[in-house]
């Protein structure tokens, strides 16, 4: 086969739209945000370095280390609660005579269409205490469930965990759906003849073959639960009561856009970023493990 | 072996729970955008009374939305966001476009570090350029503009990705290759050629960007200051601030918010959910 | 050949538009229709000069005379916007910060001014008015706690809005049904004693009944407290003192309000239907009450107009303070506006400000008393308020006014509110987990919860590299 000569310029420019904006929006900001975690600002005009001192602080600070203690519970809580749902709604539809199912899978999957800030807004007035929708419901039902029941004072991270559970379930079920229909239907059918049970069937045969998708999206779903803040900002106005609400997206927001400190939230930023490339790391590894 | 129709009879039920479980916030967000807030506490859905199904029709309000677009410059907010979601839409579809066509149908020096540039490029957290991103649009002087929020979408990796597999999987080597011998000009192959072939996924980088965008808060809280340039995610947050306990308005403002998308997803449903597992299933 | 066929052929690029669906014109049609929209609509206008307000009430106060200042003073016509408080206080952040757009007049709280100032002092957008106040007499005139909260480091930065002098507001109709008699409250202990009968704990919702709205979330109305027994934050220094004794002790007392056999407080919070509904069937009795919180009332629970009365606060010692101080505005001026600008509009701030009119107005609207002292003897104040009964609302306010605590303002203001916020919460979780609930039981973890917040505090504080210079 020739190889038709093409300047070699052309690809060239065909990527120059991504090379200079990465290069002016992304390349530049990341080398600066290493030099600003080494000062401390008021703003962006005063600058004043001060080495290793925010990282220093960082390792004491009792925000920080609730932040990230309150982004790690959420991740996992959430994680646990939403993968076994949106699997299991997936498996619910994957019936190939179940009727319906474009509507179904519609209805799960447009909360997760709705913004973050509009799903707090929504939530905040759900979570009142004695006239929010949830109380007032679970009160119906159960009677002794106290119409105060505080979601947003004492409970924040349930109350997280629900709203973010309300929004995503929908999303991660459309890519286990299509992971599901992927499943050879040969192989399923062989196993029932073997005599396998559904549960045997599910666990040997569909969950191998989900496995890389099931990955995947524990992988985004972990990724996207560490930067989480819009929905306890909007949900709480803030961090909430004895900063329950606080992540360590929102403490780099306010350090670095309310009280001003640009180097602070640029050190934060990079503590996070190398929490989630170890995550990243890890995921990899296990799921290669897992190929062999 | 024909599957048990008996499990459907447990399947259908509890997939309507879920469904009826999702729809609720739903609905019982429609319903408080068209009451008073008299009534506001009074029912929990739609007030009580003596009209058809025992609900006081005649109660239902547009008040709110009034009062939203009137007094409160909504349609501003409104056109920021459709303003600003378009715009990044079509900036970022062209820009991935042209660097997918790139990575995926050239060959150049260079070609294996790019393509893992990219793939680097999507896992940087955006959090991390949050403060030096502010510090850049204000040595730029870019801040609180619109240009500001725009440039930086132009050609996002995510899109160069998606495009170059979508590339990749379903323009044919061969016709390009004719093409080129044929004498055509690149521009020309990647506009009447390779574009028409990769519309699906045209269709959903597109809505995925808009649906980004549109529901984008931290990037437009951080860069705007000017409240007539707020989309609508900022600024119903601010109407929050104001008129926290006007619920019904707050209601109407999100209702507001949401439809348009729902009513862009509707049209572009097939394309967006290809788009979203094209990456994914193919590892 | 496909060299040869022209691109620009108008069949051949119809047919090359058909290939996009139609979500992906609606797109395109937006982005349109959107970008015209947008071109066409008149920028902000920068001829008048705006000046930013938070509060609805003072908005409609000032309105007349804003209308009245225009039609004198053309040239300088000023233009009023309503922005909510954290609205305001990322807009002014980001104009001094990163000189975005921003007004060169507007009405701040002590939070906000505390974060302009916690920089370098050439950074603080703030005007600086010591001299200015010196020189027009107002120094005198105005009420000298006043000042307290907007002078940072020694420097005044904003002109005083108000005073804010604290009452309790109590159920009339409930306490005297009751046969008790508030004379005999002198301290917060006769309080919980004398009304003792009033409280119904554990009803099945609707039938229970608090003494107190109050709880522990609550760090402003702590510090509201605190100030009134002699406590606070900060020292004449600008030192931290939140493990102050008193303070323990307050915090201690508000401990076994909140929690505990002898709880009396109930969360009613203002600005929220669920609040309001509270004291609305009478299950709160009584509140506590800076003058701009009865003027909210007046608007948010008109139903309860006639059940009120106003009485001092009760002290924390015989003989003690019996107000307090809750709240606070300022008017700031933008330090980078021109002079002659500048000028003009401290003759507005006069003129707004020192008016007789206003206040009168100002105090209709909202109950809130002026800091001018000059302005005092107005009738306005002593006209009897059906609200709270009869009772000359404004005299009562008024004749607190002198004792009006001082409130030491730091650029660290709201990281001290916060630590000591959380402190209370602390201590109130701490009282539930080993069911202590009396004040001296409480007071040495009291002690040490306000040990740690200020530990925390001088640790936030020492970090600052641009307040080092002054300490």
């Amino acid at each position: 086969m020739s190889k038709s000569r093409t300047p070699s310029i052309t690809p060239w420019l065909f990527l120059s739209p991504f090379l200079v904006t990465f290069a002016v929006f992304t390349i530049y900001p990341l080398s600066q945000s290493f030099v600003l975690s080494f000062q401390q600002t008021f703003g962006p005009q005063s600058t004043v370095n001060v080495g290793f001192e925010n990282f220093r602080y960082l390792l004491t600070d009792p925000l920080f280390w609730t932040a990230l203690k309150n982004t790690v519970i959420f991740t996992l809580g959430s994680l646990c609660v939403q993968l076994p749902l949106s699997l299991g709604l997936a498996l619910l539809l994957n019936r190939p005579e179940l009727k319906g199912r474009s509507l179904f899978r519609l209805i799960f999957f447009a909360p997760s269409l709705v913004g973050l800030v509009f799903v707090g807004i929504i939530f905040s007035l759900i979570f009142e205490k004695r006239t929010g929708l949830l109380n007032v419901a679970l009160h119906a039902v159960i009677p002794q469930f106290p119409l105060e029941f505080p979601w947003l004072q004492n409970y924040v991270m349930p109350a997280l965990i629900i709203a973010a559970l309300w929004l995503y379930v929908g999303f991660n079920m459309i890519y286990f759906l299509a992971a599901l229909q992927n499943v050879p239907g040969e192989l399923m059918e062989a196993a029932g003849i073997d005599g396998a049970g559904p549960w045997d069937r599910f666990v040997h045969v569909t969950l191998p073959h989900i496995m890389p998708v099931a990955g995947f999206v524990v992988l985004l779903s972990i990724l996207g639960s560490f930067q989480l803040f819009e929905l306890p900002f909007v949900l709480l106005g803030g961090a909430g009561p004895e900063n329950r609400g606080l992540t360590l997206v929102m403490y780099l927001y306010t350090t670095g856009f309310v009280t001003g400190d640009l180097g602070y939230a640029s050190a934060i930023g990079w503590v996070l970023a190398l929490i989630l490339a170890s995550v990243t790391i890890l995921q990899r590894t296990i799921s290669r493990k897992g190929e062999e | 072996m024909k599957k048990s129709s008996p499990a459907l009879l447990v399947i259908y039920p509890l997939l309507v729970f879920f469904s009826i479980l999702t729809l609720v916030p739903f609905v019982w967000m429609i319903c408080a955008a068209f009451k008073s807030n008299a009534d506001f506490f009074d029912s929990l859905f739609l007030p009580q009374g003596n009209g058809f199904l025992g609900i006081a029709w005649d109660r239902l309000t547009l008040a709110n939305f009034s009062k939203l677009f009137g007094e409160l410059g909504m349609l501003r907010a409104t056109m920021n966001s459709v303003f600003l979601a378009s715009t990044t839409a079509l900036l970022g579809t062209i820009g991935g476009a042209m660097g997918g066509y790139a990575l995926a149908k050239f060959e150049f020096r260079g070609r294996k570090w790019m393509t893992r540039l990219i793939l680097t490029a999507m896992i940087i957290p955006g959090p991390l350029l949050m403060a030096p991103g502010y510090q850049l649009m204000f040595n730029l002087g870019l801040l609180d503009t619109y240009a500001g929020m725009l440039l930086p979408t132009i050609a996002p990796a995510f899109g160069v990705f998606l495009f170059r597999q979508s590339i990749l999987n379903s323009v044919p080597m061969d016709l390009i290759e004719a093409a080129r011998i044929d004498g055509a000009g690149e521009i020309r192959i990647f506009a009447t050629m390779v574009l028409p072939i990769v519309r699906p996924m045209i269709g959903a980088f597109l809505m995925i960007t808009f649906l980004g965008t549109w529901n984008n808060f931290i990037g437009p809280q951080i860069m705007f200051q000017s409240p007539e340039k707020f989309p609508l995610s900022v600024a119903i947050n601010s109407l929050k601030g104001v008129y926290g306990q006007d619920y019904g308005m707050l209601m109407a403002g999100t209702l507001v918010s949401i439809a348009p998308i729902l009513v862009l997803f509707l049209m572009l449903q097939k394309e967006f959910i290809a788009g979203l597992t094209a990456g994914s299933v193919k590892g | 050949m496909l060299r040869d066929k022209p691109i620009l052929n108008l069949p051949f690029m119809l047919n090359w538009l058909r290939n996009f669906s139609l979500g992906v014109w609606a797109i395109f049609g937006l982005a349109l229709v959107s970008s015209v929209y947008l071109m066409t609509r008149p920028s902000a206008s920068s001829g008048d000069h705006a000046f930013w307000l938070f509060a609805r009430l003072h908005l409609q106060a000032y309105e007349p005379l804003i209308g009245e200042w225009n039609e004198k003073n053309p040239e300088m016509r000023i233009e009023p916007l309503l922005i909510s408080l954290p609205a305001m206080e990322r807009r002014l952040f980001s104009g001094f910060m990163s000189g975005t757009p921003m007004a060169d007049l507007f009405e701040i709280t002590q939070n906000v001014t505390a974060r302009l100032t916690s920089g370098p002092v050439e950074d603080i957008g703030l005007r600086d008015l010591t001299d200015l106040l010196k020189a027009g007499g107002l120094s005198d005139a105005i009420n000298p706690p006043s000042f307290s909260p907007w002078t940072v480091r020694g420097r005044i930065y904003g002109l005083p809005h108000d005073v804010h002098p604290v009452l309790l507001a109590y159920r009339s109709d409930l306490v005297e049904a009751a046969g008790i008699d508030v004379n005999e409250i002198e301290t917060w202990e006769d309080f919980v004693r004398v009304m003792w009968p009033l409280q119904r704990t554990g009803g099945a919702g609707g039938e229970d009944r608090y003494l107190l709205n109050m709880w522990q979330t609550n760090a402003e109305l702590l510090s509201v407290l605190m100030l009134q027994a002699g406590g606070g934050f900060f020292d004449a220094n600008l030192r931290p003192v939140l493990d102050s004794e008193v303070n323990a002790l307050v915090m201690a007392t508000i401990a076994t309000w909140c929690t505990g056999p002898k709880r009396i407080s109930i969360d009613a919070p203002e600005f929220s239907a669920s609040g309001n509904a509270l004291k609305m069937r009478g299950q709160v009795v009584a509140a506590i009450m800076p003058d701009w919180l009865a003027g909210v009332w007046k608007t948010d629970l008109p139903g309860l107009g006639g059940k009120l009365k106003l009485m001092p606060l009760p002290a924390w010692t015989k003989g003690g303070r019996r107000t307090s101080v809750m709240g606070g505005t300022m008017l700031g001026f933008n330090k980078n506006a021109p002079e002659e600008v500048f000028k003009k509009q401290w003759d507005f701030a006069q003129f707004l400000y020192r008016s007789p009119e206003l206040a009168a107005e100002m105090f209709r609207r909202s109950t809130i008393i002026p800091p001018d002292r000059n302005l005092w003897s107005l009738p306005v104040f002593d006209e009897p308020d059906p609200y709270f009964s009869g009772q000359p609302a404004g005299r009562l306010f008024i004749d607190q006014a002198p004792d009006v605590p001082l409130r030491v303002s730091s650029p660290f203001f709201n990281g001290a509110n916060e630590q000591s916020g959380q402190a209370l919460l602390r201590l109130v979780e701490y009282a539930n987990a080993n069911g202590v609930h009396t004040v001296e039981g409480l007071l040495p973890k009291s002690r040490e919860l306000l040990a740690v917040a200020q530990a925390q505090l001088k640790r936030q504080m020492e970090r600052n590299v641009f307040m080092r210079a002054d300490q």
